[in-house]
């Protein structure tokens, strides 16, 4: 089926998001616009106006009701995701690269770069106090010496966050006030996180490949092969799919002509580790990739500013592997 | 026993034995022995106590015949150590008594004098003891290196003696200083050969290097030798001595490969920008690996024309390997080699390199046996653009080169020039060798009014077979049929009255009498040109980007050249044909992104259209089932990869591969079947094939059946843990209820009792826009 296009950005895509009932689309992007679509049509519902920097990333809570947004101009903010206000302004000192919601959407997790001389930190607001928000004093305040942390994902009900590093370690920090907890790994490259279900995803670059782990043990699951970087992974909700999201660096991008690229985005299957369909239409590599919560259609942000929602033929539905 | 032990004891040690046996007091000392009784009395006494000592151990020695360097190496240790202590009593007369004792009780005495006894008389020459030393002692010269003999020197009366020793003055004062000359004279006349001397031995050299062979007259030529090289002439056997036979070296068989079972081929892969090396067997399904080297070759690696060697580069050289396990079967040490060409016999290898060539030791390219791996001639070369320099006939036999006017035939195994002579051939532009016979074809260009021309000679007897006249040519270029029926000269032209240039297909019909020439004329530009292997049909690839079209021309019997078929519209540049003919793969390579086109063009079909994305090679097995298409990194440093076809086009496989290189398949030699055992084979090729494809259907239900096999187990394992997880999941189901104010989101519609019905209008405008005025 042909896609849905959804031009809202002036820049590279940094991050999509449904909420969880998956009527609506978040979508960031190097530029100062936080987008929200319907996902049915595509049609842009608002903006939330405020940020003065790129905004590297975004948040709703389970009810829908806030959305949370980091950006590089060295703020957190909270919005009222129905009317657009902003509700809450956290300054920080460097640019917010990762930011969520917990479980119960009661406590917010921002984590900030390795920038201009300053740590990279993860930090803890409850939003039940509304005095740390007021103080911009977070209960908790986590430094991360070694490696910046490049994305983040609360783990299952709100009790830890996984982090995964830029020199490729995958931690996970208590939210509880104790700091680090549980086992850390080393791995390659930038994880990506995704899926509310149990998985993380990292790529790691001598290969070119997406690997998967459990959430809870932070043990090795599956591996997935490519011949380009990945930037971005979600599963199905419902089968037993991945779809990646990737291809040639940005920087490269100049010198290669699509089909080099290979910007598409290409589903294995979860079990089998084996490549089963693949979709063109970017003109940039893929930075992030969200499936809907019903697993009918997914959407794709590209380096290309683009973002493209798809739902499936009826022959996703039908395919099956022999086995 | 007597025998062993002469074999076996050193003969000093009989000889030394002998004194304590028999008093030998007064007796001059044995001429080899070392050891030494110089008086009577006490230091003998020592003597024989020390010898008998070593006739034990020489005993011992026939029977640990197997240890005898051991042995030999402990009696010296004993000799010395006997005529340390000799010496010592013989030294010191006074103090024999006290010297015997010690002497006894250990043979290494702790301070022996190493002064000579006063009557000792020395019975070892000094070249024996020190003549390593005395090798590099100074020696006078004795001016003998400066000396030359000149041979064929006219004989003449004392009345013209004065004549000739100004003429000989004149020739050889030119390399230096002639200080002393001799011409022997009998009844009157000089004797024909004279002595000549230099003021220094380099002078000498070098007239021997220049005048030998100087033209005097008529019937004087000079020889000229240094007269140092008398001994070694003379020295040498008139008898010729049998060369000693070399050990049979047992290589295993070396086409083993062709004695598989499934009839499989191999081919050899170079990745990791070169560090490694692959020999692989190719199969449908899977390449199987047979052997996998690092660092194997240096640049890259060919095989030889029959399949039976694989040669590797290296800064030093090339070495060939072969059989079962690739093992090294001769090395050629070529400093710098660059390019290599194999005989297509496979008996000699050529090789060229850039560095190394002096001006008189020509070795910019060596031409190897290599069966022997001894070197069989070098050549000069000056550049190595038109590689191969040398272009070997089809057999082996013959092998050629062209420089400016000439052509220079030479023959193996001699490696000499044939008929002593080059062929002069003025203007010579190019020439190639028939594959099918001893016909060599070549062709000159117009000169004022001479046409340009293009013969085929037939060798060795050097008889014009065929001569054609051309006009107006710009460029000739020569395309043998596989099987040598054929020759196409590639003819472009500027004929007069037009612009532009026409391109003549001159097809020359070898197996005909007279051998008779028809031509195709196209004006348009000719992209590519190739014959048919084992056929009579040829391809051309001819238009302008991107209006590229391919013709397929056949020449009947009769001789008329007929179009079978044109296609135009083609994305091609290059065409290659099935090694058994009938079946072409047209691509277009690099700049044209890879575009595939696989025809079979006994009905002209094209039966497959595909592409592998910026292919750089097309490599067709030898036996022309599969055909191979690769991304080269030396061309392109992305996604190097090689697919792997059927002739028909279907893709079997993509193998990536880290910076691929290169992908070459081991030949075949030529097939032992008759004319009629082939034609048998094809009339009875339904039999076969239903053999092989009951075999194909097989192996295929078993390779599913495996693959099916390893999904089953990898859903059994990734089922265990979803459900571990699941349960995991069901267990947290109340913590979750409480973080979420008892409101139920597992499931999308789970909580569909809290769900407030919205009603979203979607703004559809609607515009009329009116289609003009059209009343």
């Amino acid at each position: 089926m042909k896609p849905i296009l959804l031009q809202g950005h002036e820049r590279s895509i940094t991050q999509i998001k449904y909420n969880r009932e998956g009527d609506l689309l978040f979508t960031v992007a190097k530029d100062p616009i936080v987008n929200v679509w319907y996902s049915v049509n595509g049609e842009r519902l608002g903006t939330y106006m405020g940020h003065t920097g790129a905004v590297w990333c975004v948040d709703a809570d389970w009810d829908t009701k806030h959305v949370l947004t980091g950006s590089a101009d060295n703020s957190c903010r909270l919005w009222d995701c129905e009317t657009g206000k902003q509700l809450a302004l956290l300054k920080t000192n460097s640019a917010v690269r990762t930011c969520g919601f917990d479980f119960g959407g009661n406590i917010i997790m921002f984590s900030t770069d390795k920038q201009m001389g300053y740590q990279c930190f993860v930090s803890f607001f409850d939003l039940r106090d509304p005095s740390q928000i007021d103080n911009n004093e977070p209960y908790m305040k986590i430094p991360c010496n070694d490696s910046k942390i490049t994305s983040a994902v609360w783990g299952p009900l709100g009790e830890c966050i996984i982090a995964g590093h830029e020199s490729g370690e995958l931690n996970q920090y208590s939210a509880k006030r104790s700091g680090r907890a549980a086992p850390s790994l080393p791995l390659h490259s930038s994880p990506c996180p995704t899926s509310p279900r149990k998985a993380l995803f990292t790529d790691f670059p001598p290969a070119f490949s997406l690997q998967l782990f459990d959430s809870t043990t932070l043990e090795h699951q599956k591996t997935f092969r490519t011949e380009r970087p990945v930037n971005s992974a979600a599963l199905s909700p419902n089968y037993d799919h991945v779809v990646l999201g990737g291809g040639q660096e940005a920087m490269d991008v100049t010198t290669t002509s699509t089909r080099i690229g290979k910007f598409e985005a290409r589903f294995f299957h979860l079990a089998f580790e084996e490549e089963f369909g693949r979709v063109k239409g970017h003109f940039g590599p893929i930075n992030s990739v969200a499936f809907h919560p019903d697993g009918k259609s997914y959407s794709s942000g590209g380096e290309d500013g683009y973002v493209r929602i798809h739902y499936f033929d009826p022959q996703y539905f039908e395919f099956e592997f022999e086995a | 026993m007597q025998d062993a032990e002469n074999v076996a004891v050193p003969e000093a040690a009989e000889e030394r034995a002998e004194p304590g046996q028999q008093q030998p007091a007064a007796e001059p000392p044995p001429a080899e022995g070392l050891l030494r009784p110089a008086g009577p009395g006490a230091p003998e006494a020592a003597g024989t106590k020390a010898s008998s000592e070593e006739v034990g151990v020489a005993e011992a020695g026939p029977e640990l015949e197997g240890e005898a360097p051991g042995e030999q190496a402990r009696d010296e240790r004993s000799d010395s150590r006997a005529q340390a202590a000799s010496e010592d009593a013989g030294g010191n007369e006074g103090r024999a008594a006290e010297a015997e004792p010690r002497a006894l009780e250990n043979g290494d005495a702790d301070e022996p004098s190493f002064s000579d006894p006063e009557d000792f008389v020395d019975d070892v020459s000094e070249e024996e003891l020190l003549g390593d030393v005395l090798k590099d002692r100074p020696q006078e010269a004795d001016g003998i290196d400066s000396v030359i003999v000149v041979d064929n020197v006219p004989q003449v009366g004392p009345d013209r003696l004065e004549k000739l020793k100004n003429v000989i003055h004149k020739i050889f004062s030119k390399f230096g200083k002639i200080t002393n000359d001799f011409y022997p004279e009998e009844d009157g006349k000089t004797k024909g050969y004279i002595f000549l001397e230099y003021a220094s031995p380099a002078h000498a050299v070098d007239a021997v290097k220049n005048a030998d062979g100087y033209k005097l007259d008529k019937q004087h030529t000079f020889r000229v030798n240094l007269f140092t090289d008398f001994d070694k002439y003379m020295t040498i056997s008139d008898e010729w001595d049998i060369p000693e036979k070399q050990p049979f070296k047992d290589l295993g068989n070396l086409r083993y490969w062709l004695e598989e079972a499934e009839c499989r081929d191999q081919y050899s892969v170079i990745f990791e920008s070169g560090d490694r090396t692959s020999i692989f067997w190719n199969d449908v399904k899977d390449p199987v690996s047979i052997e996998e080297r690092a660092r194997w070759t240096e640049t890259y690696v060919r095989w030889s024309p029959k399949g039976t060697y694989l040669a590797t580069f290296h800064q030093r050289g090339i070495a060939l390997w072969g059989g079962e396990k690739f093992k090294q079967i001769q090395r050629f040490s070529h400093q710098g080699v660059q390019l290599i060409d194999f005989s297509p016999c496979e008996r000699y290898l050529v090789t060229f390199s850039p560095l190394m060539d002096t001006q008189d030791d020509p070795q910019a390219i060596i031409i190897w046996d290599i069966l022997t791996g001894h070197k069989k001639r070098g050549f000069h070369c000056e550049s190595s653009a038109h590689w191969p320099i040398f272009k070997w006939s089809h057999d082996g036999k013959f092998f050629a080169r062209m420089t400016l006017d000439t052509l220079s035939i030479y023959e193996t195994p001699s490696m000499g020039l044939l008929d002593k002579k080059s062929l002069k051939i003025s203007g010579i532009k190019d020439f190639s060798w028939s594959p099918g016979g001893n016909i060599i074809a070549f062709w000159v260009p117009e000169d004022k009014d001479i046409p340009a021309r293009v013969t085929l000679m037939q060798l060795p007897t050097r008889q014009e077979i065929r001569v054609r006249n051309l006009f107006n040519v710009v460029d000739c270029k020569l395309h043998w049929q596989k099987n040598g029926d054929y020759l196409c000269v590639k003819v472009d032209r500027t004929p007069k009255g037009t612009q532009g240039v026409v391109t003549n297909f001159e097809i020359f019909r070898m197996r005909e009498k007279q051998v008779p020439v028809d031509v195709v004329e196209m004006k348009e530009t000719i992209i590519a040109f190739a014959w048919e292997p084992n056929g009579s049909k040829f391809a051309v690839l001819h238009g302008e980007a991107p209006r590229i079209s391919v013709s397929f021309y056949h020449v009947k019997n009769n001789g008329k050249i007929e179009l079978i078929k044109m296609f135009d519209k083609q994305q091609a540049n290059t065409i290659f044909w099935s090694p058994q003919g009938q079946f072409v793969v047209l691509a277009g390579l690099r700049s044209m992104n890879g575009a595939l086109a696989f025809v079979d063009t006994s009905d002209c079909t094209v039966m497959n259209i595909a592409e592998h994305y910026m292919a750089s090679d097309v490599e067709w097995d030898p036996t022309g089932r599969y055909v191979v298409t690769s991304v080269s990194w030396w061309s392109h440093k992305v996604d190097n990869a090689y697919w792997l076809w059927t002739f028909q086009g279907r893709l079997l496989q993509k193998n990536n591969k880290d910076r691929f290189c290169q992908l070459l398949w081991r030949p075949r030699p030529p097939t032992l079947l008759s004319q009629e055992q082939i034609k048998q084979i094809k009339k009875d090729l339904k039999k076969y094939s239903k053999i092989f494809e009951q075999k194909d259907r097989l192996s295929q239900s078993k390779a599913s059946k495996e693959l099916v096999e390893r999904r089953r187990t990898m859903m059994e394992d990734f089922r265990k843990y979803r459900k571990m997880a699941q349960e995991l999941y069901m267990e947290q189901k109340n913590e979750r209820l409480e973080l979420r104010g008892g409101v139920d989101t597992d499931e999308l519609d789970s909580n569909v009792d809290d769900w407030e019905e919205e009603t979203i209008e979607f703004f559809v405008t609607e515009e009329i826009i009116p289609l003009g005025n059209q009343e």
